[in-house]
């Protein structure tokens, strides 16, 4: 662990808090949580229900601010950035995968792909869409569209999309959440072996045990704490 | 095609499988056809009676009198580079065999028309030579007429040489409509049809260079007699004021409805649209697309789909205009000429306004939403300023609607009426559905479920019930008028009222008539007529004496009909003071609501004007006159002395049974001269008039009801989720899918029943106010109402809710609750 930590971490939360205010009063989802993510690096928060892990996820995406800290990418508050800036930075760099896919239902598997691609203004779209779709299996569905694909199937697409732009970091939340178990072992070794071949770093988000075991670090919040599961 | 706009398409047909951007589509094009339709409609009749009124007028400038005017009436005037010409029209009856039909004649002299032209067939130019007649082709037909017959008027026979197409200079008011025949001048003497007093209108006709006119015009102004006016290009009267113009307001007002309808389903349609594309938003700016492009692939889709929709709606409006025009053009003068290119893009401009207005500010929303909407399924912050653009927005989308409508205040009046009727209607519908479901709650398994139900939907209820109520209120006060109203205001008089009246009969020619119906035991009685104007009252001229309005009053502004009687006419109650005895010299009697109106006693002292003769009278009684009475009706009756020596004229009416038509035919026959007018034909053509209107306004109507259904469909959307929540809910609880969907039919059912009742109710107050106010006759229950309304109503709602709500499987119903 202490050669990681000499490592310039590419995803820092220091001393961040989320509090939200409800009829009840002020509820403090989690204060003073600090966290580094290396370069690379497969790490899993695990989590009941209602822990806080989704909030916690779209923070260190900067898809939400803190209530206090800072969440840092490559070393940048990601709260100094403007809205259009953080898209830039999602756009280049971040990927997610969902738990129900979000695929675009009228687009079929290569349009779906495709997509991020060309938004980012890419020539070979069509291309790299085709290799990632191929690579998760599905060469021969190009032209299905989501409705005449399974739930695993669709999570492919939704793997080739996130893949297809080389993302830094791939968030993925409860990735296996809506597929049967034989599925979800499918889609996770896809999942992982990519992961590997291209060097992103994943952030996953389950309360799968076995798919959070497969990861180099575990994080268990509760009450409102990260703590270090070591094996 | 660009990434953004290969999403908007995709999206927009994608989503043509939803409910509510089918709504949205129907809604817009049926907005954008009736926009057409009127508007095209609207300016071809504008620029037919209006725009193109120097062809109307068939002159420049028109002096226009209730008298003959003399030969030297514009002697003195500046009439330099000037051409006149003069018309004589009156309405008589022409004939052919035992066939009579009124006319409005006119009498010409060449040149004629100065502006404009005679359109024929065969075609040719100047002016029945004198012996021929030109007939419109309302005339050929009803008398059965063929080029080369002869026509009947008055003493001589005229030959039909040409049919009339169109002619400028129709005149004014109803007579403008009457089948027109044209004569030559020199026919009206031998004819005899025209006598001292007859209502004829007499016209000089003038056109010249634009400065000739002006200053002819200005010196003829203060020349004008009472009984004459003047018609000038600039002047001329605008179509608002004559029966085409109230036409076309009654079919723009009763588009209103539709539009209104349309713009709230395309408000309602695109709620729902909006609030189901959050996480489709919200996943495409997690893609990485800027909001700033989001909200133009939005706005891509809304305006392929005001392509799509423009396109259709003009194609509508085309084939509805040319069936409306198809339903009026034999009513119409003349053939009207083509709208104006930028009329056909009335429709679509409005179109574009109502779905760029109302859609910007849901998808300006959209660009906000959050993109942890993905993970956690955020609402968007509840935007105050878009709530105040879609308010802003609507306020412009009534103001532009009043503005195309042209008619802002009856406009704003319908549209209070609808809003506060809709307010009222929604309530009671609400609280009548409770009352009836708190009985059922007791009896019925489903009842307490149902009376759960409706108050878990009041609010849309409420809503639906207004639309709904309101709908069906008009279209079946329209529907029932059309058909029947003229029916039933003639069937309450008595079979012999009176269907001729005869004017024109001189103290010369009286006799001969009484005898004339004497000899068939005809029961008439000739009454005089002379004509006056009030001018005094107490001594004192009479206008500075009363208030603005009654200065304005319709019996001081032209000349009256005033008649002298030594008996009270039988039909006229007294209400106030005595019937006058022999000798008593400079005694009158008032009608009830012209005293009443005017503000006059008994005893007070009016004064008249009669051909500059100053007569007075005091008054010594007051009568009620029932004015559709169809029998000779004045509201100044004097004591025979006063008048018995002013130049008069004689009236009567009388009823002739079908077999008896001859009798009018003898008599023209006898007495050319006089005016026969058979009531029967006035009122077949108001009926036709009316029919035709009622016709075009039902069909306008028809798809307000459309977009209502359309309406209806779209607010049982914006509930759908939470009654499928709870359909879900019951299934697992325990209830079969069979009483899921007997809960929701009990409902339908229920809220139908309950509308078309109050719209029963509504319509037959609307009837009965009709009756007793428009016709004066005693209202009646239509029971057909109470029957169809509440069958239709239901039937409506069972259809939409059926159509949007299909029943739910049980693994759907779990799927559904475990996705909360």
């Amino acid at each position: 662990m202490s050669h990681l930590n000499r490592e310039k971490p590419l995803i820092e939360a220091q001393d961040v808090a989320k509090s939200f205010n409800t009829q009840a009063g002020r509820v403090d989802l989690f204060r003073d949580l600090t966290l580094h993510i290396l370069p690379g690096e497969s790490l899993a928060i695990i989590g009941r229900s209602g822990a806080g892990k989704s909030t916690l996820l779209s923070l260190l995406a900067g898809l939400d601010t803190p209530s206090a800290g800072h969440v840092l990418f490559d070393g940048q508050p990601l709260d100094q950035l403007d809205d259009a800036a953080r898209a830039a930075l999602r756009l280049e760099q971040i990927s997610f995968i969902f738990q129900s896919f979000h695929l675009l239902p009228e687009l079929d598997a290569l349009d779906n792909v495709r997509l991020p691609l060309e938004i980012q203004g890419r020539t070979d779209a069509d291309r790299k869409a085709r290799h990632w779709l191929e690579q998760v299996g599905l060469g021969a569905r190009l032209d299905h569209y989501p409705a005449q694909l399974s739930g695993g199937e669709q999570q492919r697409v939704a793997i080739a999309r996130a893949f297809a732009t080389e993302p830094r970091v791939l968030f993925a939340d409860e990735p296996t959440g809506n597929l049967d178990d034989d599925t979800g072992q499918q889609i996770i070794e896809q999942l992982f072996r990519l992961n590997r071949d291209t060097g992103a770093t994943l952030v996953l988000i389950t309360h799968d045990t076995e798919l959070a075991a497969r990861c180099q670090r575990r994080l268990h919040l509760q009450n409102g704490r990260l703590e270090e599961v070591h094996s | 095609m660009s990434l953004l706009t290969r999403l908007a398409t995709r999206q927009l047909w994608s989503q043509l499988r939803t409910t509510e951007w089918r709504a949205l589509l129907l809604a817009s094009w049926i907005a954008i056809a009736l926009t057409t339709l009127l508007a095209v409609l609207g300016d071809r009749l504008e620029r037919g009676l209006l725009r193109e009124s120097a062809a109307l007028l068939g002159a420049d400038l028109v002096l226009s009198s209730s008298r003959p005017i003399a030969p030297e009436r514009l002697d003195g005037l500046p009439l330099d580079g000037i051409r006149q010409t003069r018309v004589i029209q009156f309405p008589s009856m022409v004939g052919r065999g035992d066939d009579l039909m009124l006319v409005s004649v006119r009498a010409l002299q060449a040149p004629y028309p100065l502006r404009g032209e005679l359109v024929t067939e065969p075609p040719g130019t100047g002016i029945p030579a004198p012996g021929d007649v030109w007939v419109e082709p309302r005339v050929m037909t009803q008398l059965q007429l063929q080029p080369g017959d002869q026509l009947e008027f008055g003493y001589q026979p005229l030959s039909v040489s040409r049919e009339l197409l169109g002619s400028p200079d129709r005149g004014t008011g109803f007579r403008s409509f009457s089948p027109h025949i044209l004569v030559n001048a020199a026919d009206l003497e031998a004819s005899g049809v025209l006598a001292p007093g007859s209502r004829a209108n007499y016209r000089i006709l003038l056109a010249g260079p634009a400065e000739a006119i002006t200053a002819l015009n200005r010196a003829l102004q203060p020349t004008l007699a009472d009984y004459e006016r003047i018609h000038a290009l600039s002047k001329d009267q605008p179509l608002t004021g004559n029966a085409l113009g109230n036409a076309l307001s009654y079919l723009k007002l009763s588009a209103l409805i539709a539009l209104l309808l349309s713009a709230l389903t395309i408000v309602l349609a695109l709620r729902r649209f909006s609030l189901g594309q959050h996480t489709r938003s919200a996943l495409l700016l997690n893609l990485g697309l800027r909001p700033g492009q989001l909200i133009r692939v939005y706005l891509y889709q809304l305006l392929l789909a005001w392509l799509l929709t423009a396109s259709a709606g003009v194609l509508t409006g085309y084939v509805l205009e040319w069936s409306v025009y198809r339903w009026l053009a034999d009513l119409l003068p003349q053939a009207l000429p083509t709208a104006h290119w930028l009329r056909w893009l009335s429709g679509p401009a409005l179109g574009l306004a109502l779905l760029v207005l109302l859609g910007l500010p849901p998808i300006l929303q959209l660009a906000r939403i959050p993109v942890a909407h993905l993970l956690r399924g955020d609402a968007p912050p509840r935007d105050r300023t878009a709530l105040l653009m879609q308010g802003l927005s609507l306020l412009l989308l009534a103001a532009t609607l009043l503005a195309f409508l042209q008619a802002p205040l009856p406009a704003l009046g319908l549209l209070l009426f609808l809003l506060l009727g809709g307010a009222l209607f929604g309530w009671l519908a609400q609280a009548g559905l409770q009352a009836c479901a708190r009985p059922l709650a007791r009896r019925l398994l489903l009842g307490r479920l149902l009376l759960m139900r409706l108050r878990q939907q009041r609010q849309w209820h409420r809503l639906q019930a207004a639309v709904v109520v309101m709908l069906l209120t008009l279209l079946s006060v329209v529907w029932v008028s059309r058909a029947d109203l003229i029916e039933q205001w003639q069937a309450q008089f008595p079979d012999d009222t009176p269907n001729y009246f005869l004017i024109n009969i001189q103290p010369w020619q009286k006799d001969g008539v009484d005898r004339f119906f004497a000899e068939r035991e005809l029961d008439t009685e000739l009454y005089p007529m002379i004509r006056g104007r009030l001018t005094a009252l107490n001594g004192d001229p009479i206008k500075p004496q009363l208030s603005a309005e009654q200065q304005d009053h319709n019996t001081l502004r032209r000349e009256l009909n005033l008649s002298w009687r030594v008996e009270r006419p039988t039909h006229n109650p007294l209400v106030a003071g005595q019937w006058w005895q022999p000798g008593d010299a400079g005694a009158i009697s008032i009608e009830r609501e012209m005293a009443e109106e005017l503000g006059l006693a008994l005893g007070d002292r009016l004064g008249f004007d009669i051909g500059g003769v100053r007569v007075e009278g005091e008054i010594r009684n007051i009568r009620e006159v029932v004015w559709t009475s169809f029998r000779p009706n004045f509201y100044i009756i004097f004591n025979p002395e006063a008048l018995q020596n002013a130049p008069a004229t004689w009236i009567t009416s009388f009823h002739l049974e079908p077999e008896q038509r001859g009798i009018s035919r003898e008599l023209l026959q006898q007495f050319p001269s006089l005016t026969l007018i058979d009531i029967d034909q006035v009122l077949d053509q108001l009926a036709g008039w009316l029919q035709r209107l009622g016709d075009s306004s039902a069909l306008i109507l028809a798809l307000s009801l459309g977009c209502g259904v359309m309406l209806l469909g779209v607010t049982l959307l914006q509930a759908l989720e939470q009654r499928r929540f709870e359909s879900a809910l019951l299934q697992t609880l325990g209830v079969t899918a069979d009483q899921a969907r007997q809960l929701d039919l009990l409902e339908f059912l229920l809220i139908g029943l309950v509308c078309g009742l109050l719209a029963s109710l509504s319509a037959e107050g609307v009837l009965a106010m009709l009756h007793q106010w428009l016709l004066q006759i005693p209202p009646r229950l239509h029971t057909e109402l109470w029957l169809a309304l509440p069958l239709l109503a239901a039937l409506i709602f069972v259809l939409i809710g059926w159509l949007i709500r299909r029943p739910l499987r049980l693994d759907q119903c779990y799927r559904l609750l475990r996705a909360g």
